[in-house]
């Protein structure tokens, strides 16, 4: 019905005068929201409800800046690199750990038949599994789907303000891992402050071995690249460890490895190697004009 | 300001009708490519019965339709279409439907068949001219086209060569779209294509054998002293399976196993899964709990080095005195916080059966010896919660007919 709608207005387009444009309406680069459209619409809760959780987060929120405070009047910060030294930023020991994480797969807008959860193993560490499943609506507007992500919440200084977190000191990310023969997509997101920037995702790979030992895998920081919705751009830069925003997992069903999936990881930690020099791992030589980034 | 108006407005008008005569040709082609009912109904009228019989085919999938589903046959069609015609009309079209059934013909992964298809395009048609042909996507359709062949190579893992590069020049140019793609995928397949620290022969066997041997192989990469066999269950009298089982284990395994008390039960737990690719074997581990003690031993010897109240001085002739246990066990890479893991297996069947001649191999192999310690099955199944999930809970069948009566009884 819709198509013949479509149909013919095209046709009463080209009798009368060809004014009405008939394609879809593409926006290349203004975005409104974060989401880009894939805003699931919540019900808010009362205002008075509102005032009520609000008093009731300012208590924890002010506990907060009293901490920021304390620690900016004692300036105590790790200045000194220490080689070797791991640094745990994502502990899944930590109780309440799996409030900081979110779980997201396709099937969350209706675009695939994903499923996945978080949770704790049996041996304490977190573990990300479920199945992943190519299949997906024939609506002839999505081509391929198939995927399950875990990320971590925004991290927020006291009063829920946005901040980034500061990992200029290392050049290693450490992660203790077990998982079932897939790799899986580190991601780094580091969300700028214009429409463009919100999704620059610096990704690169995890290999697991799969069996029943633990690995501990050593990614260097600069072997990670930029990416943006699932797009690795041509001009590259290497990871700004400042701006770092979220930081997740993803897994996809890819070539035909529909099926469940089990990630089960202990710790996310950070290192400095001085042996390792590279700042970027990728070529940084100059594309031409008009072809690049186009 | 009127006349300029009614100028444009004449022109537009003129567009428009052109526009509409090109367009009806295309309508009623479109009305003529039927299927055979409407054939029929025409040559009802006699009139038209001629003409439908010489008119254009109706459209059909001659892939969908194909008999031999091989490299050849596909070739071969595209062989055809090309031959066909020299307009070579509904290329795209074709090109998409040829890309759609590429896994039906097992083409998927062939460069060959790529480069086959990319080859229907017309040369030189449509470089673009001027700077704004350039621009705006000369020929967006057939760009588009050769642009997704290229992400359904991405998708796949072919990797393209330099020769797909002069083909696509001499049909876009070098300013076209899918030559950008191209170039993107020539820069970064490369760097991902041999990145994984654990390699995989470019086609993953089909035997299931050889898959599980892969797997086996992964797992104990962990030691580098691990030893994979592959055992025949045949070789035991009293195995009931006849399959084979692909056991991985190393010297330092068989050590801790030798060390291991008798008082501790090993369990054997699976099935657990690892991917070869897109080939999933399962496993199974026999493994111990952690051995609390010695890793609470370990714990201990890490000294503080910064303690200064108590040192010991190497003088007059004395030597210096030893820390306690310095050269004692050092922790295995098997000696878990979670448990203690002996060997790993993959067997033909994963059935319990299986598993025990397993444990009877590896002491007639004189790998392990389980004289004393009790060796426990700890199987951890999905099959039976998902035959619920599909079955639904178990309601019998005289409560539905019961609750079906009652409802005839109120209607």
């Amino acid at each position: 019905m819709h198509c013949l709608v479509r149909q013919t207005s095209r046709l009463s387009c080209w009798l009368s005068a060809a004014r009405i444009h008939t394609t879809a309406v593409q926006h290349t680069f203004w975005e409104r929201e974060k989401k880009s459209g894939y805003k699931t619409k919540l019900p808010e809760p009362s205002k008075k409800q509102q005032i009520i959780d609000g008093f009731r987060d300012l208590k924890e929120e002010i506990k907060l800046w009293k901490q920021e405070v304390k620690e900016k009047l004692e300036s105590d910060p790790i200045l000194v690199f220490r080689p070797g030294e791991t640094d745990v930023v994502f502990d899944f020991k930590e109780p309440d750990v799996l409030d900081k994480w979110t779980v997201t797969t396709d099937a969350d807008h209706g675009e695939g038949k994903s499923s996945a959860t978080l949770e704790l193993s049996a041996a304490g560490a977190g573990l990300f599994h479920g199945e992943v499943s190519s299949q997906h609506t024939k609506d002839g507007i999505i081509k391929r789907t198939g995927y399950a992500n875990i990320r971590t919440k925004r991290v927020r200084k006291s009063f829920k303000r946005e901040t980034t977190y500061d990992w200029t000191q290392y050049n290693m990310l450490i992660l203790k891992v077990r998982g079932d023969g897939r790799s899986y997509l580190i991601n780094l997101h580091t969300e700028g402050y214009f429409d463009l920037m919100w999704n620059d995702i610096y990704h690169y790979v995890l290999y697991t071995r799969g069996g029943p030992h633990w690995q501990i895998a050593k990614i260097p920081f600069s072997k990670f690249f930029l990416s943006s919705k699932g797009r690795v751009q041509d001009r590259q830069n290497a990871i700004q460890l400042n701006c770092v925003t979220h930081f997740g997992f993803s897994v996809a069903a890819k070539k035909g490895m529909d099926g469940p999936f089990g990630l089960e990881i202990d710790y996310v930690g950070l290192e400095y190697d001085p042996s390792h020099r590279e700042e970027f791992a990728y070529e940084m030589y100059r594309t031409p004009k008009y072809i690049a980034a186009t | 300001m009127i006349r300029k108006l009614h100028c444009m407005l004449r022109l537009q008008s003129g567009i428009t009708q052109t526009l509409y005569r090109h367009r009806a040709p295309t309508i009623l082609t479109r009305n003529y490519a039927t299927d055979e009912a409407n054939r029929n109904a025409d040559d009802k009228n006699g009139n038209n019965a001629k003409r439908t019989s010489k008119s254009l085919p109706a459209v059909r999938n001659p892939f969908g339709a194909a008999q031999e589903k091989t490299k050849n046959s596909y070739l071969a069609m595209v062989e055809i279409f090309e031959e066909r015609d020299v307009h070579r009309r509904n290329h795209v079209e074709f090109i998409y439907a040829a890309l759609k059934h590429m896994p039906d013909f097992g083409v998927e992964h062939d460069l060959e068949v790529y480069k086959a298809l990319i080859n229907v395009m017309p040369k030189g048609k449509f470089i673009p001219t001027n700077v704004f042909q350039s621009e705006f996507m000369h020929y967006p359709k057939q760009q588009q086209c050769i642009i997704d062949l290229l992400e359904q190579m991405e998708d796949f893992g072919v990797m393209p060569d330099y020769e797909m590069e002069a083909m696509l020049l001499n049909v876009f140019g070098k300013k076209g779209h899918p030559l950008r793609k191209y170039w993107r995928m020539m820069y970064w397949m490369p760097k991902f294509k041999n990145l994984s620290p654990w390699p995989l022969p470019d086609q993953v066997p089909d035997d299931t054998l050889e898959v599980a041997k892969l797997a086996v192989e992964r797992m104990c990469t962990v030691d580098l002293r691990s030893k994979v066999d592959v055992f025949e269950t045949k070789e035991l009298e009293d195995s009931l399976d006849d399959t084979w089982i692909v056991s991985g284990m190393s010297v330092e395994q068989s050590k801790l196993l030798k060390e291991h008390s008798p008082q501790k039960a090993l369990y054997i737990e699976g099935p657990f899964h690892i991917w070869i690719r897109n080939r999933r074997i399962n496993y199974f581990t026999l493994r111990a709990d952690a051995d609390a003690e010695f890793l609470a031993q370990l714990d201990e010897r890490q000294l503080d080095d910064d303690d200064v109240s108590q040192i010991g001085v190497p003088f007059f002739g004395r030597a210096p005195p030893r820390r306690h246990n310095q050269l004692g066990k050092v922790r295995s890479v098997h000696q878990q916080d979670d448990g203690t893991i002996f060997a790993i297996c993959a067997t033909g069947t994963s059935t319990k059966d299986s598993l025990l001649s397993w444990i009877r191999l590896l002491e007639l192999h004189g790998l392990a010896s389980f004289d004393q310690i009790p060796v426990l099955f700890r199987f951890k199944s999905v099959v039976p919660a998902k035959a619920e999930e599909i079955a639904g809970p178990a309601v019998p069948s005289s409560d539905i007919d019961a609750s079906l009566h009652s409802h005839k009884e109120h209607t």
